[in-house]
């Protein structure tokens, strides 16, 4: 008896010290990726990063234009993201959920999901810069919604299946229709979490560098229409990295610890969204 | 199927059915049938469910009288593989009909479920949701209508000054009386409940059931329920069902002292069930 209770302890104890040790080896790469980060990125850290445009070699400036830029292609592809990725998530959740067609598209949606980002920017590159001749801050949105998409549709997928379908029945049983449900009920319950789908999917892609080298490419001026190349963050971070000036890397870095800082704070705002889920509505 | 069909009224359970042609009936159905996919779940019933009267379903668990009673509003329909077979007769007209239009008869057969679903919005707006969609009503009128609805559902004193605040915040029999002012708003002529009280605790319950005798003056009500004291309380006519069959239904009084029936003697004696 007591050889078995003592074995038990011991099985205990083991599994509990090596989960805490991967946890640990986990939070160990993490901290020191943000300490990096952060030791490198703050005392770059100028009132300039924010008003003055990126600098050839040898000269003072910040990175205006490539948060702009970022800005502006982010904004647009959660744009052209999320209306359509709602509206499938909605067709897979509401209309098709327990349809082969409705298994099919999750697969599918699944794959996008996991794709890597290199490989939409090919086909983006083919798709719009191909075609129009140039690079694009059009293309690099376009390119950038597709990481949307998939993120967004899965989230709201989820979130409406999360509803207990005693909300569906109560508010079908009052004789309004199917739409109408969904929209004025539906959507309500479940806007918390699909905010959040939004908050991730921009968080995944304000850091995307590979769909955007074959789109928007690079500005080192303004970019004044969308059909010219644009400067991004992600993309300036790897250039002046790659670069032999220290100043440029000291820019790198800050644009690093900015994108960083902003990823976080989405990340915060979506576990707030989804804590105080039912409070807002 | 058919020969079934034509065959049973005249089996045992003629005498429990017989009632189907009473001339004051609200809902009637006749010969119904209902399968989950290969299950079938309510068997050949017959039943008429009289106008302005608290009709009574009772019977152990898995019966069949929740999903008969889901048939007289269509709600099995939202789901795939549940079909009905036979006729529900609405004043006369046939809801199971395809050209019934399912959401004209919601808006006369209303429900009220098991568990209170307020919806994600104020009280007002919960009450005011269904009306909107078929009413075009002023400010005012719509104010009244909401009054009304919640005073005739009990409630209106104890939300009257919290108008506007989440209806998540009520407490369940609070909820429960609210999805009741929300089905009444649309002024329906059926009021389905489908075990409205069995979530609440026993003042909630008393509350609910004092509103149930209150409401038959203006609507035919149809309540299932697992409690045989509630049916006996609220009920002026009762079924009994089992095994999806309706063994017997009569008025209350007699059903709960003199049942035809030794399945339903069984039953109310607590024998099984």
């Amino acid at each position: 008896m007591i050889s078995m209770w003592m074995r038990r302890q011991l099985t205990d104890y083991i599994a509990k010290t090596l989960g805490t040790a991967a946890t640990l080896f986990g939070l160990f790469w993490l901290t020191w990726i943000l300490w990096t980060t952060v030791s490198k990125g703050l005392p770059a850290l100028k009132w300039e990063l924010f008003t003055q445009m990126t600098p050839p070699p040898g000269a003072d400036g910040g990175l205006l234009n490539a948060f702009a830029g970022s800005i502006v292609m982010s904004g647009l592809a959660v744009l052209i993201g999320t209306p359509l990725g709602i509206a499938a998530g909605t067709y897979l959740s509401e209309y098709a959920r327990h349809t082969k067609l409705g298994a099919t598209i999750r697969f599918v949606n699944d794959i996008l999901l996991s794709a890597p980002s290199i490989v939409i920017g090919l086909f983006v590159y083919e798709l719009m810069v191909r075609q129009m001749g140039h690079f694009s801050a059009l293309a690099g949105a376009v390119a950038l919604s597709f990481i949307v998409l998939p993120v967004v549709v899965r989230t709201t997928d989820e979130m409406l299946q999360l509803i207990p379908s005693t909300m569906r029945e109560a508010a079908l049983a009052l004789g309004v229709p199917q739409w109408k449900v969904v929209r004025q009920v539906l959507y309500r319950a479940s806007m918390s979490g699909i905010v959040t789908g939004v908050l991730l999917a921009l968080a995944r892609i304000s850091g995307e560098t590979a769909p955007l080298l074959f789109t928007a490419l690079n500005n080192q001026y303004w970019a004044n229409s969308l059909l010219d190349p644009m400067a991004n963050v992600p993309v300036v971070i790897f250039q002046y990295a790659m670069s032999p000036y220290e100043f440029w890397h000291a820019l790198a870095w800050a644009g690093a610890f900015v994108v960083t800082m902003f990823v976080l704070m989405l990340g915060l705002l979506s576990r707030w969204l989804l804590l105080n889920k039912g409070k807002i509505s | 199927m058919n020969d079934v069909a034509t065959f049973r009224p005249v089996d045992i359970g003629a005498d429990a059915n017989s009632n189907a042609d009473e001339p004051d009936a609200k809902i009637t159905a006749r010969n119904l049938n209902f399968y989950y996919g290969s299950s079938h779940a309510v068997k050949n019933v017959n039943l008429a469910v009289h106008n302005k009267r608290v009709t009574a379903l009772i019977g152990p668990s898995g019966c069949g009288k929740s999903t008969l009673l889901r048939i007289f509003n269509r709600m099995y329909a939202i789901y795939p593989k549940q079909r009905a077979e036979g006729e529900v007769l609405l004043d006369g007209a046939n809801v199971l009909d395809g050209h019934y239009s399912v959401n004209r008869l919601r808006t006369k057969v209303g429900m009220v479920f098991q568990k209170p679903v307020p919806f994600p919005m104020s009280i007002y707006d919960n009450v005011a949701y269904a009306i909107r969609h078929y009413e075009k009503l002023s400010r005012a009128d719509m104010d009244a209508r909401v009054e009304e609805s919640l005073r005739n559902a009990a409630l209106w004193d104890e939300v009257k000054n919290k108008f506007n605040q989440s209806a998540l915040g009520l407490s369940g029999g609070q909820q429960q009386r609210l999805c009741i002012a929300r089905a009444i708003a649309l002024k329906p002529e059926v009021l389905l409940l489908d075990e409205p009280t069995s979530a609440l605790d026993p003042i909630s319950t008393a509350k609910v059931e004092q509103l149930i005798s209150e409401l038959k003056t203006q609507y035919t009500v149809l309540i299932v329920t697992h409690n045989m004291q509630q049916a006996a309380r609220v009920s002026d006519s009762t079924g009994f069902m089992f095994m999806g069959e309706l063994i017997e239904f009569g008025p209350t009084e007699e059903m709960f002292t003199h049942p035809k029936n030794q399945k339903t003697t069984d039953y109310i004696t607590g024998r099984f069930g």
